[in-house]
């Protein structure tokens, strides 16, 4: 069957080329005939000389001339005509085939000779419509005569039914089936026939046995090695013979399980077998979009559906298409198989868009947020009150659209910009954004963006990028592409300009220098990006020219962001806002979502009034449908303005009065009332939160990981529009807060909001001075501090230094409160410490649930805040401030910021030493403290110390040789330090030598103690080996090359 | 805070010492009023919403209560210690003292940090310090009102546990109500307009025409825009007012020549109190630096904001033009900075006179909730301006005749008000 067959895709095609007047009339008179014909056959009850009669005089109307045409089908020499039948020379003929054999033939002829076309006088759509005449033909001849042999049958068994027994005469449905079979579909039967030693198999019926080991010649003689199946091949059996002896198999079967039984495995059989060619094409790697879904529509609209797949084919055809479509992540197919029914697909791929032939994924945001609907979908039924979340309508675009669009248009260099200098990148980014703007999409993609126009017409968009790598390796591409809102309005024209042109931005975006920078960190630039989009109805309202949600978030399923102690990370958390949710996604500078710990909502982050009124949210975003555009617009006003046409409003605000916040009556006059945002009325409720809490603690428990949501509502529906990992996730393992650290070697320490981690060898502490910042004059200068920090970033050793700094890293409009740096602008450190100087009780809101902090989780970088005016945290600003800067040295033409960034080396501070900052989740406690060098690198160091003061040739050292503890990097303060010396002198300089050692033993004894505190006698073992040890590799000369405990030489000067 | 060297209440114990020197007080009169009359600290089991129980440790500080029951806040606040509070007892003795109202001084509250405590808790932390201190407070013996970390709601649910353990109704034994519920009218006003009350008695003593005046007004809240309204009224110019921007996280002084136009400038102004820059730009005021609000050449300047707004570093920035300063704010100017601004002959209003307005009006709240009758706000105001008016000349009087500061004339004045009602009632 081809393509336009299906009837659905048949329809938007005709409505697609509109403008060709003519083929549109051709096109609908095909339709018209295949619908007959469908109905013909679908009609079960009309007897085949009948149906096909109507089959045949359906025929003409659907050919260009029908007055000239007349049409014959003949079948098993049986012939039907149309009324005008007469055989010309213009003809048509498409065979009529049951299972390869022809039976027989539909011919069309025009009755007079017309103009030249494709085919003599014939259109090549005449002929596909021919042909797909046919082939339901041969279907329906199939069906129709397999049913009537049942039906005789079934009359025949009823009679019998009082004689258990099988008369020779009286045979039963599947063995009038096994015959049909075998004259018609020898594979099918051979299939079957297969099924049924399966099934004897496992009902463990010995004589299936006895059988196949008779009729199936094993290869090799048996026996002849205990060995096969553990350490040899099992010799091969000739399952081919098994054609030759299905009978008997049959016959087996017949003896040992009951009639009926095998009818109905039959029957089962029979169907599941119809799966075939889906199952096969499901398996098929890369296959093109358009015959997957063909395939699909295929076995849908002939079977009952899922249903009729056995189970296994069912996990197998769904792990399949889970597959193609989403990932070929393990851990995502696992859980999507005990979500996704094949039936999902069906009206799934009704929403992908992209090339037909493609082979393209939908990316991993449409993942994330589908297997989330599938599973909520299926808790739904267990709790009522998941019933309150919907999903808003959604459409793919597939990722490899991208790249058609980047061959139909020969932009092929833009995948190679990648490759460029960062720097380069950024200067190209606009016009490369360009040159996808005007870019020509494909005629099949603009077809399928109409069909998404016309699905959400009168509803504001956003196009969202839905990037291949963000899901298979665990990256967090969030806030690096692009998603746009659009409002969706205008003409159709307007319209598909608007998401086209939205389109290019998202592909540009794809090329741009941040993600190209992520991706050089991550080592996924050789990986070509593959961006699909997903594009989705905006949840909302309309309210006066404006559209927007009455509330919208994110929420967590862990809450890295406690401002209680009786708050649990488990306990999860939502940033909530009222209009679009990006101001609760983004960070924005003096305006506050709604915090909100779903297990705890007593527990605010704000309880006084006054906190409550300063820290509400003051400015909404919205969209503009008169403008067309995304805004920012005043809250208050706004809702002054519409006061009860706001949605939800009572459930949003409370009202401000005298120096207290209450809760809006039916009788609240909200344009003359002072509201502020609190959410009371929504938080109280329960049922929000009683939705999130159970949506939360589902999807991270189904998933198996922390998840991060973003929602939205009308205030009917509580709609989930993304769902994917919380990066912070990772499994860090908890190391204690050492306790035996000297008072001067811990330079700070917290015991707020700390997450679980540990840093080592930090050779650099950049720090900028917090009091220095805040007194910077102007804006450049502070920008100023941004690129000072940024330079660092590149020239420092990739993760050996650490970024501590004033407020918020990343600050955008506000500056003053924190170091305006980008993320590739700290992407190497190891660290990022945020102080908090408490400003009048002012808690600064930590960099948390941004892209940022996202991005500092993903790249594992640590991020801990510092509140050095607290109790009993330990603050070393002398440390800090009075160390020697080396900012000058790295960089002369910044000096004259010395007094803002301060450069600190460790081993400044201590000798040879560096940082370790050890932090405790758990605990809730973070010490960091310099570290003098490892024992044993110490001992080491010693080592080479008495190689190079060792006068070698007076003393007739040959070598010396390190081993043990210092040479294995185990060395404790205690150890001490084994070595071993080839002498060739004789007694009277060895000791000398020894005199020299023990001396040499003394000094590093003491300076271990000084180091320690310990004292180790002797800690300087000298073994001495003489040349005949060498050679016979006697005495300690063993360890020389032993492969156990090597010793290693250490070259004398 | 005793860790690092500074004691709140070693210090108020200190500034009573001196005025106690010059007032020549007797051993024993030193004796009672360096130390609170009565101290209570109790726990406060309460049931949290887990099921669990919860000790909390709660106190009240009655320093002094010869001239009246004990008037104080009630504080939440994790980092409590008990010198805090009896340093601000005492201070509330001599607050209620210069004012001439008839209460004394008290303080008290919970180590809690109500972030932590969900809204059923709180109400339950109310009820249990009700419960373990019921007997020893009350509208006849202290009053308690709110203070740091507490709202109008949590003196709600105090009176009504209150009233349940007395088994009537005594909306006069908690303050801070919200109107409709026992609160009184003009509590919104009282402060600032307070504030121009003894700027207005000020002006007369220095024999300035108010009309002919202009003003720099530190803050823009609720306390500066109801002073720059009663000074506008009398005719007074404010040419500026400074406000923290919340967008820029810093402070602005909006400047005009002609005076600033309140009602024009409040409609530019969000809740916290922020200008809108670019609509004050369009109105033609001027944008200045946060801290030019005390270069100007003005007649008076109000700090009604923060605490140190004047210090010895800014004092010397002050313009000669400066007859008079009145200090809206708690503690505004800084030791070092009164002497400077001595030496430079400015007439200051200290604080704990200057915005006594606030506590004037709880007492009227007391009064009318006592009466179970409430006035009109006009009468509310008239009484407050009494109130506030002979309380400043009496200290005006004081100061005047023995050449001294008002500030110290305020301290002295208290002091020996306190004093004389602890002699007549025969205690020392």
């Amino acid at each position: 069957m081809d393509q336009e067959v299906e009837r659905g895709n048949l329809s938007e095609e005709i409505i697609n080329k509109s403008s060709e007047s003519d083929e549109l009339t051709e096109r609908v008179k095909e339709l018209n005939c295949l619908y007959g014909i469908t109905e013909i056959v679908k009609d079960k009850e009309i007897p085949v000389d009948d149906a096909l009669q109507r089959v045949v005089e359906l025929l003409p109307p659907a050919w260009k001339y029908s007055e000239k045409t007349c049409a014959r089908l003949s079948i098993n020499g049986e012939e039907f005509f149309t009324e005008n039948f007469e055989e010309t020379p213009w003809k048509l003929v498409s065979e009529i085939k049951i299972s390869d054999e022809v039976v027989g033939k539909v011919e069309v002829f025009y009755r007079e000779e017309m103009p030249e076309a494709d085919i003599g006088p014939f259109l090549k759509d005449e002929k596909r419509l021919l042909n797909a005449i046919t082939e339901l033909l041969s279907k329906f001849i199939e069906e129709k005569r397999v049913r009537e042999e049942l039906k005789k049958h079934r009359k025949e068994s009823v009679q019998g039914e009082k004689i258990p027994t099988d008369g020779p005469s009286g045979k039963r449905d599947w063995e009038v089936i096994i015959e049909l079979l075998m004259k018609t579909d020898p594979r099918t039967l051979l299939r079957i026939t297969r099924k049924m030693v399966y099934h004897l198999y496992r009902t463990q019926n010995r004589k299936i046995n006895d059988l196949l080991s008779n009729v199936c010649p094993i290869d090799r003689g048996p026996g002849d090695s205990q060995w096969c199946g553990i350490n040899m091949p099992n010799p091969r059996q000739d399952i081919e013979s098994l054609k030759r002896v299905q009978e008997q198999v049959f016959d087996v079967a017949k003896e040992s399980i009951p009639s009926e039984e095998i009818s109905s495995l039959f029957h089962r059989w029979l169907r599941e077998d119809k799966a075939r060619p889906l199952l096969l094409a499901s398996q098929r790697i890369g296959i093109p979009l358009v015959e997957i879904t063909d395939e699909l529509n295929r076995f849908f609209e002939t079977t009952e559906g899922s249903g009729a797949l056995a189970p296994e084919d069912s996990l197998s055809i769904c792990s399949a298409l889970t597959k193609r479509f989403f990932t070929d992540r393990l851990e995502f197919i696992n859980i999507a198989k005990k979500y996704m029914m094949v039936d999902d697909f069906v009206p799934l791929l009704k929403h992908v868009i992209g090339p037909a032939q493609g082979a393209g994924k939908l990316g991993g945001k449409a993942s994330g947020i589908y297997l989330a609907r599938k599973i909520i979908e299926s808790e739904m039924e267990k709790e009522d009150i998941l019933e309150m979340v919907d999903f808003p309508k959604s459409w793919h675009i597939t990722s490899d659209t991208m790249m058609d669009l980047i061959q139909y248009n020969d932009l092929d260099e833009v995948i190679h910009l990648k490759y460029l200098d960062p720097n380069e990148i950024r200067q190209e980014q606009p016009f490369l954004e360009q040159i996808f703007k005007n870019a020509v999409f494909t005629a099949e993609v603009v077809e399928g963006l109409k069909r998404v126009l016309r699905d959400l017409e009168g509803k504001p968009i956003i196009v969202r990028s839905s990037s291949l790598l963000e899901d298979s390796f665990g990256a967090a591409f969030s806030g690096k592409y692009k998603s746009l809102f659009l409002a969706n309005t205008g003409t159709e024209e307007e319209r598909l300009n608007a998401l086209m042109n939205a389109m290019a931005e998202v592909y540009a975006s794809t090329l741009g220098p941040d993600p190209i920078e992520y991706r050089r960190e991550k080592g996924l630039l050789d990986v070509n990006e593959e961006m699909g989009i997903l594009i989705q109805e905006v949840v909302g309202e309309r309210v006066g020219d404006y559209f927007f949600p009455a509330y919208a978030g994110v929420a967590f399923s862990r809450n890295e962001f406690r401002w209680s102690p009786r708050i649990r990370r488990e306990d999860g958390i939502i940033r909530l806002v009222t209009g679009l949710g990006t101001r609760a996604v983004d960070r924005v500078s003096s305006d506050y979502p709604t915090l909100v710990s779903p297990n705890r909502p007593e527990l605010r982050v704000n309880t006084l009034v006054e906190e409550q009124v300063k820290y509400s949210q003051r400015y909404m975003d919205v969209i503009n449908l008169k403008k067309g555009i995304i805004e920012t617009v005043d809250a208050c006003r706004l809702i002054k303005e519409y006061g009860d046409d706001f949605p939800e409003i009572k459930n949003i605000v409370s009202l401000y009065e005298g120096d207290q916040l209450k809760r809006p009556s039916v009788l609240t006059d909200y344009h003359n009332s002072d509201s502020v945002i609190t959410f009371a009325g929504l938080l109280k409720d329960k049922k929000f939160l009683e939705a999130m809490r159970r949506v939360l603690h589902t999807l991270e428990q189904k998933m198996d990981i922390p998840v991060d949501l973003e929602f939205a509502s009308n205030g009917e529906k509580l709609y989930l529009l993304q769902c994917r990992p919380q990066s912070q996730s990772q499994k860090m393992e908890r190391k204690p807060i050492p306790l035996d650290i000297k008072k001067n070697r811990k330079l700070f320490s917290a015991n707020r909001y700390v997450t679980t981690g540990y840093v080592d060898n930090i050779e650099y502490i950049v720090y900028v001075v917090p009091e220095a910042y805040v007194q910077l004059e102007s804006r450049n200068e502070m920008e100023r501090v941004a690129r000072v920090v940024s330079k660092l970033n590149q020239e420092l050793p990739r993760r050996k230094f650490i970024l501590m700094g004033p407020g918020r890293w990343g600050s955008k409009g506000d500056i003053k409160l924190g170091v305006p740096v980008i993320y590739r602008d700290i992407n190497r450190t190891s660290l990022l410490i945020e102080i908090a100087r408490e400003k009048g009780g002012y808690l600064p809101e930590l960099s948390f649930g941004t892209h940022f902090f996202q991005d500092l989780v993903e790249a594992n970088i640590s991020y801990l805040p510092l509140y050095p005016d607290e109790d009993g945290t330990i603050y070393n600003e002398g440390l800090l401030t009075m160390s020697k800067n080396r900012l000058g040295d790295l960089f002369p033409e910044y000096e004259d910021m010395s007094h803002v960034v301060r450069v600190i080396r460790a081993s400044d501070l201590i000798k040879g030493g560096t940082l370790e900052v050890v932090m405790d989740g758990e605990a809730n406690e973070a010490l960091a403290y310099l570290k003098p060098p490892d024992h044993w690198v110490w001992r080491m160091e010693k080592v080479h110390e008495i190689a190079k003061e060792l006068d070698a040739d007076f003393y007739e050292v040959e070598a010396l040789y390190v081993l043990g503890s210092t040479k294995e990097g185990t060395a404790g303060p205690r150890s001490d330090i084994d070595i071993i010396l080839h002498y060739k002198g004789g007694e009277e300089k060895k000791e000398k030598l020894l005199s020299w050692l023990d001396h040499k033993s003394r000094q590093i004894e003491e300076e271990n103690k000084e180091r320690t505190g310990f004292h180790v006698d002797n800690i300087l073992d000298v073994h001495i080996v003489t040349d005949e040890d060498m050679e016979k590799r006697t005495s300690w000369a063993c360890h020389i090359d032993s492969p156990y405990h090597s010793a290693r030489e250490i070259p004398l000067d | 805070m005793a860790e690092k060297g500074f004691n709140a209440y070693k210090m108020a114990q200190a500034q009573f010492d001196d005025v106690a020197d010059k007032l020549d007080l007797d051993e024993s009169t030193r004796e009672l009023l360096r130390k609170p009359m009565r101290e209570y600290h109790f726990t406060i089991p309460v049931k949290m919403d887990d099921g669990s129980a919860k000790v909390f440790q709660g106190y009240r500080v009655q320093h002094n209560d010869a001239r009246g029951p004990c008037k104080g806040g009630i504080r939440f606040h994790p980092q409590e210690t008990a010198d805090t509070v009896r340093a601000l007892a005492m201070w509330m003795t001599w607050k209620c003292a210069v004012a001439d109202i008839p209460l004394g001084g008290g303080k008290g509250g919970v180590i809690c940090d109500p972030h932590d405590l969900s809204d059923r808790e709180q109400e339950r932390l109310c009820r249990g310090w009700i419960r373990q201190i019921s007997k020893n407070i009350g509208p006849v013996e202290d009053v308690p009102a709110p203070d740091v970390m507490t709202s109008a709601q949590h003196m709600l649910w105090m009176m009504d546990e209150y009233e349940h353990i007395e088994g009537g109704k005594y909306p006069g034994a908690i303050t801070g109500k919200p109107v409709g519920h026992g609160g009184s009218l003009g509590r919104t006003e009282a402060t600032g307009y307070g504030v121009i009350y003894t700027v207005r008695e000020a002006l007369k003593e220095l024999e300035i025409d108010i009309t002919k005046t202009t003003a720099a007004v530190q803050g823009f809240g609720n306390v500066a825009q109801h002073a720059v309204e009663l000074f506008t009224e009398y005719g007074g110019k404010v040419v500026l007012v400074s406000c923290w921007d919340q967008d820029d996280s810093k402070a602005y002084s909006y400047y005009r020549k002609d005076g600033i136009d309140l009602e024009e400038l409040r409609g530019i102004t969000d809740r916290y109190g922020t200008v809108d820059k670019e609509k004050a730009k369009e109105l033609g005021y001027e944008r200045l630096p946060g801290d030019d609000w005390l270069k100007q050449d003005v007649d008076i300047l109000i700090p009604a904001a923060l605490e140190n707004a004047i210090t010895g570093d800014n004092a010397d920035e002050i313009k000669d033009t400066v007859k008079l300063i009145a200090a809206g704010a708690n503690g505004p100017i800084t030791p070092e900075a009164d002497d400077i601004l001595e030496e430079k002959d400015m007439m200051v209003i200290p604080d704990f006179l200057c915005n006594a307005g606030g506590v004037i009006c709880s007492y009227f709240e007391q009064v009318q909730n006592n009466m179970n009758y409430y006035w009109p706000k006009e009468e509310v105001i008239g009484k407050l301006d009494d109130k506030m008016t002979s309380a400043f000349y009496k200290v005006m009087e004081l100061a005047k005749r023995k050449d001294i500061p008002l500030k110290d004339a305020a301290y002295m004045i208290s002091i020996d008000k306190v004093v004389e009602a602890c002699k007549l009632r025969g205690w020392i």
